[in-house]
């Protein structure tokens, strides 16, 4: 503890170990702590399912009630990765991706009229589909084309859009789609949460189809994956690749204070009074919530449920999204689902998250209309949760705050949040080509 | 993760079995965890072996009778320094070697609270082998053979003395281990566990996807 570091990161959620692997590989000499005895701060799977009753302050299941215990690893927060997207580029250039295996999401179903449609993923699917008509489902094909060819490096391209001044609004009224179909690709494809990208600039649109299509093309069934284990097991592979390269880990350290001097950054206390002395601090808000505010509130319900979800073809991983307008809101809601084939339940069960924004002073009642979708719910886990964000960029201080995890149903934000944080640490860019694979570690 | 079946030969005879398995190393620092890896894979032995950091994932193959077991090796990075090894090490394993010192009985307790976590926290059906290494170290001796075995035998685990300087018992361990794990079809313990795609930058298993095309 009583030595000098480059950074001490505080949280082993899946932003700090990024970052703190990021540092280590990069040289920097690396001092990482949670006050938790597990890894993964806010994004951790609990395990066994007993820690999961204790989390919510609630009485232990009978036992064997739900299987044995740690055959279990619940995530507090529902996401998954873009099978074409940052994170998944994150773990490739990193060599992180070895500990780690995934499954492809079974589907992704989008509300409509009160029920659930299968969001099509392949030319059978579209042409079976009763999302739309006949006729408009050419005139969406035409701007799928239009959008997967899109490359705002090539004017050809283009057919008159302008990625920087034709709205949303305008490219859907271009290629004529009705309301229906609008609201169909701007909430199930480009996974919008409300409408406010209606009036912006289109590029936005066009790049998240392209990152749905190209996503959806490297395994077949959904755009996304999920990892064995749980969402917590991605955390735990950049806390090796930290560790690897002489990163310090300790857990269970309650009481860490972070010590300033004239504003700057020194190091960070520990609860009997020691300091390790360090340049940067890296922590989620919940390190030093003096330097936060508030941004909202999200609402989740985890639901433990003995059978898949009605109406999804027995899918043992599922995403459902209820677009806001289906439902009089203002922000989308979303259903992920995952099961035993996930190595996150005992055989035969499953757990869904319900989850959104929270937008009246009920949040609880906001989740109704995607609570009935799930059938019978053995076990119900809710939680509102205020999201933070840092209130400045971390530079003055030197210490860098990750901003809570979002209502977003993947990580791409996650990402961004992250490559901005190293941004603003080491002052450049993160360079995808710096981080070799072959030479992280030896094999063979 | 699970082992698979060997293909059929065009001649028509049987090629062996390949089965793949994950194998944790444990034990306090310094006993000699990376040093057996070493000697093992590469049949080196460094009297200043670093601490740690860098190689932590081999491979090493062995072959018995008609099948050939090929170890994924984990090697600990410096989280069980502050006990803060993730699961994720031991997630799936199928095999540990837990390591201690024999010149320091210290290390030996240790030993025992890495067989006591395994048997809570890992696959139920791990085969654990304990090592006493050091073993050419004998005249410094702190921990008796029979203490060790007994232990071991109280606890169903295979115990062997060994040396990573001298290459003593260093291939046995590896080898008594394999022939310990279920070769069955379908791979090892933890067959009745789901398992699920690597991701790497080829795969691309069909592009002519896309939605709604
Ligand atoms: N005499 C003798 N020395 C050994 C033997 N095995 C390892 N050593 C020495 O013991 C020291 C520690 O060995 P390592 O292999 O680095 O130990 P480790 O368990 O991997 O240590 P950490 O990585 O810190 O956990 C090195 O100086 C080795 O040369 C052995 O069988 N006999
Ligand atoms: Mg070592």
């Amino acid at each position: 503890m009583d030595e000098t570091y480059d950074v001490i990161v505080l949280g082993t959620g899946l932003k700090e170990c990024v970052l703190s692997g990021m540092m280590s590989v990069s040289g920097k000499k690396v001092l990482h702590m949670d006050r938790n005895k597990y890894y993964g701060a806010e994004i951790a799977s609990l395990s066994p399912l007993e820690d999961c009753f204790a989390h919510f302050k609630r009485e232990a299941p009978a036992k064997e009630q739900y299987g044995r215990g740690r055959d279990w690893n619940v995530d507090l927060i529902p996401k998954f990765l873009m099978a074409n997207g940052q994170l998944v580029k994150l773990l490739i250039h990193t060599g992180v991706t070895r500990y780690l295996e995934f499954k492809s999401v079974d589907g992704s179903y989008v509300y409509k009229g009160g029920k659930i449609f299968k969001v099509p993923a392949d030319e059978k699917e579209a042409l079976a589909t009763s999302l739309m008509g006949l006729f408009e489902k050419r005139r969406f094909k035409n701007f799928l084309q239009f959008a997967q060819e899109f490359d705002i490096d090539d004017p050809k391209t283009y057919k008159n859009v302008d990625a920087k001044t034709t709205t949303a609004a305008d490219v859907y009224k271009k290629f004529g789609l009705d309301g229906n179909t609008q609201d169909f690709t701007g909430h199930a494809i480009a996974l919008y949460r409300d409408d406010d990208y209606m009036s912006q600039p289109c590029g936005e649109l066009l790049r998240r189809m392209k990152l749905y299509s190209e996503s959806l093309a490297r395994y077949g069934k959904s755009p996304y994956l999920y990892p064995l284990y749980g969402l917590g097991e991605l955390p735990q592979g950049f806390a090796r690749l930290s560790a690897i390269y002489s990163g310090t880990f300790m857990l269970d350290r309650p009481g860490t204070t972070i010590e300033f001097e004239e504003g700057r950054v020194v190091g960070v206390k520990d609860n009997e009074g020691n300091l390790a002395k360090c340049k940067q601090v890296i922590c989620d808000p919940s390190y030093s919530p003096e330097k936060c505010k508030p941004v909202g509130k999200v609402v989740r319900a985890i639901c433990i449920l003995d059978h898949p979800i009605p109406n999804t073809k027995d899918a043992q991983s599922v995403q459902i999204i209820i677009p806001a307008n289906q439902v009089n809101r203002k922000k989308d809601i979303y259903i992920s689902v995952v099961s035993y084939a996930h190595n996150v339940a005992a055989k035969g069960w499953y757990l869904a998250i319900v989850s959104t924004t929270a937008e009246t002073p009920d949040p609880e009642k906001e989740l109704d209309v995607g609570l009935q979708l799930l059938g019978p719910i053995h076990e119900k886990f809710v939680s509102v949760s205020e999201l933070y964000e840092p209130v400045d960029d971390g530079k003055t201080s030197q210490v860098y705050i990750s901003k809570s995890y979002d209502a977003t149903s993947h990580f791409e934000t996650t990402c961004t949040d992250i490559l901005e944080m190293y941004e603003r640490i080491t002052g450049e860019p993160f360079d995808f080509s710096s981080l070799k694979t072959a030479q992280l570690e030896s094999e063979d | 993760m699970a082992g698979r079946q060997g293909a059929q030969r065009p001649n028509g005879a049987t090629q062996g079995k390949i089965c793949q398995f994950k194998l944790v190393l444990l034990g306090e620092s310094a006993v000699g965890k990376s040093s057996l890896v070493l000697r093992f894979v590469k049949g080196q032995f460094h009297e200043y072996q670093e601490s740690t950091i860098g190689a932590a994932f081999l491979t090493q193959t062995v072959c018995l009778d008609d099948t050939t077991v090929k170890f994924e090796i984990w090697d600990t990075a410096g989280q069980e320094r502050y006990h803060s090894l993730a699961p994720m090490y031991y997630r799936g394993a199928q095999a540990a070697i837990v390591v201690f010192d024999i010149t320091n009985q210290d290390t030996f307790a240790r030993a025992k609270g890495w067989v006591k976590e395994l048997q809570r926290q890992a696959s139920p059906n791990i085969v654990i082998a304990l090592a006493g290494n050091k073993a050419d170290l004998a005249q410094k001796r702190m921990v008796e053979y029979e203490e060790a075995q007994a232990y071991a035998e109280e606890n169903s685990l295979l115990f062997i003395e060994t040396s990573a300087k001298t290459a003593m018992n260093v291939n046995e361990i590896f080898l008594a281990i394999a022939k310990k794990l279920p070769k069955n079809e379908g791979g090892g313990p933890t067959q009745s566990r789901q398992s699920g795609v690597k991701l790497n930058n080829e795969q691309t298993q069909q592009s002519e996807g896309g939605c709604c095309k």
